[in-house]
């Protein structure tokens, strides 16, 4: 049946709410695994000694069976403790709301990031910076520097603040927001210092 | 942040997400924000084999756009033993994940960089060019790193693995698949036997000049000596 409309975050909520309960550990130890592995028999899906795959017929199934896996499994809410479901044909009005392509970043740093098809001739956005990994106050903002100065590089993921003003940073807590805020600051401090201003965080 | 910059949330290990994730994107969504989902699969954890664990990452990076409405997704898959995303398996997990869906779909899949070394080392700089040879060999639209040694040691992450990532990125471009195949298992076998004496490294402070911002000359001996075992690997740099 023709879908009547693709599933946003707030209809996700919803069915959330009215879905199924299901003990966590039920879901993480036998409905996920045992689903994997029943849809990896049915697609009969089987990796070769190559690290990237060279048979085009693998890489479609192993498409199906992950819609397969999303379908019949659903997706869990640790919160409410429920499951819910999409149907097949929300799955591909979904499929059609994706970009294929954004800018990111403004001015002379400005850069597409548009769907490429296997090892086309254009490069991958680079985005360099520590991922999440802790970063020292004291060096916080010659790090980011460090990334922001490479050419090949063309928007900056931040690290981690463990401490703000020399104060401990607690998850969940007021100084966690205050650490993001001077994180960002920061950033954008290294960009400017390295004359990259309008990069993408 | 602004208009032009990205934000991040994460769904959980595997196939769940949390009210917190479910909040904010109900913030960012209605302003036209650009979203970046993030999700890292385990193998070896919940999904066990390489298989079954590919399998759930593609449902995982098709849920990111379907149901939360995300405009990148942000893959990662993680080794349960030596928490990186740079070995064997689990860069076969993310080539075959991101195959799958680049021939079937448009989406704009990204990767993160989690290497067993720190900086200052081959290894580090080895792991960092095989994971972008395999992402962008794979079809990925953008590669986000690096968090050298695992991303959990204070100031061990420096903008020069980032320019490892790219330049390998770079080479990659247009390579016969069956030549990137073969790139890769010379890579690899040269740093997978290491796991378990992995070198630490150095941090930022320690292997670059913090106030002109330049690698040492050591880091820059060891990027140079990387770039030659590299051509010995079937890829110029």
């Amino acid at each position: 049946m023709t879908a009547k409309k693709y599933v946003d975050i707030y209809e996700a909520y919803d069915r959330f709410y009215e879905g199924e309960r299901v003990r966590e550990d039920q879901w993480d130890y036998t409905i996920v695994p045992n689903n994997a592995t029943m849809i990896k028999e049915k697609y009969d899906i089987s990796f070769g000694p190559d690290i990237i795959p060279t048979d085009p017929d693998l890489t479609d199934r192993l498409f199906l069976a992950g819609m397969d896996m999303l379908l019949t499994t659903g997706f869990y809410n640790t919160d409410l403790g429920r499951v819910m479901y999409i149907t097949e044909e929300e799955l591909f009005e979904g499929l059609k709301m994706a970009p294929r392509k954004l800018t990111l970043g403004r001015g002379k740093e400005k850069c597409k990031c548009k769907a490429r098809r296997g090892n086309a001739k254009s490069k991958p956005v680079v985005q360099g910076g520590p991922t999440g990994a802790p970063v020292s106050e004291s060096v916080f903002v010659p790090m980011i520097e460090s990334y922001v100065q490479e050419p090949v590089v063309d928007t900056i993921v931040s690290g981690v603040l463990n401490t703000v003003d020399g104060h401990p940073v607690t998850a969940n807590t007021p100084w966690e927001i205050k650490a993001t805020m001077a994180e960002i600051r920061h950033v954008r401090e290294a960009m400017l210092k390295s004359q990259r201003p309008g990069m993408c965080i | 942040m602004k208009p032009f910059d990205a934000h991040e949330c994460s769904q959980l290990n595997e196939l769940k997400i949390d009210m917190s994730a479910l909040n904010m994107l109900a913030g960012w969504a209605p302003t036209g924000d650009i979203l970046m989902m993030e999700q890292m699969p385990i193998f070896g954890g919940y999904t066990g084999g390489v298989e079954e664990t590919t399998i759930c990452d593609v449902a995982t990076m098709i849920a990111s756009f379907v149901i939360f409405d995300c405009d990148i997704h942000l893959d990662g898959p993680i080794h349960i033993r030596w928490g990186t995303t740079t070995t064997r398996e689990t860069l076969k997990i993310a080539a075959h994940a991101a195959a799958a869906l680049d021939f079937n779909t448009d989406f704009l899949l990204a990767n993160q960089y989690y290497t067993l070394a720190g900086p200052c080392t081959d290894m580090c700089l080895l792991e960092t060019a095989a994971q972008a040879i395999t992402d962008t060999a794979s079809g990925r639209e953008l590669i986000s790193g690096v968090a050298s040694s695992k991303g959990v040691m204070q100031d061990k992450t420096t903008g020069l693995e980032s320019r490892m990532m790219g330049e390998a990125a770079l080479a990659t471009c247009g390579m016969e698949i069956e030549t990137v195949n073969e790139v890769l298992d010379n890579i690899v076998s040269l740093y997978e036997k290491n796991y378990a004496k992995a070198p630490q490294g150095k941090r930022f402070q320690d292997c670059y000049n913090v106030r002109k911002v330049e690698p040492t000359d050591e880091y820059i001996d060891i990027y140079d000596g990387v770039l030659r075992t590299l051509l010995d690997c079937g890829i110029e740099l």
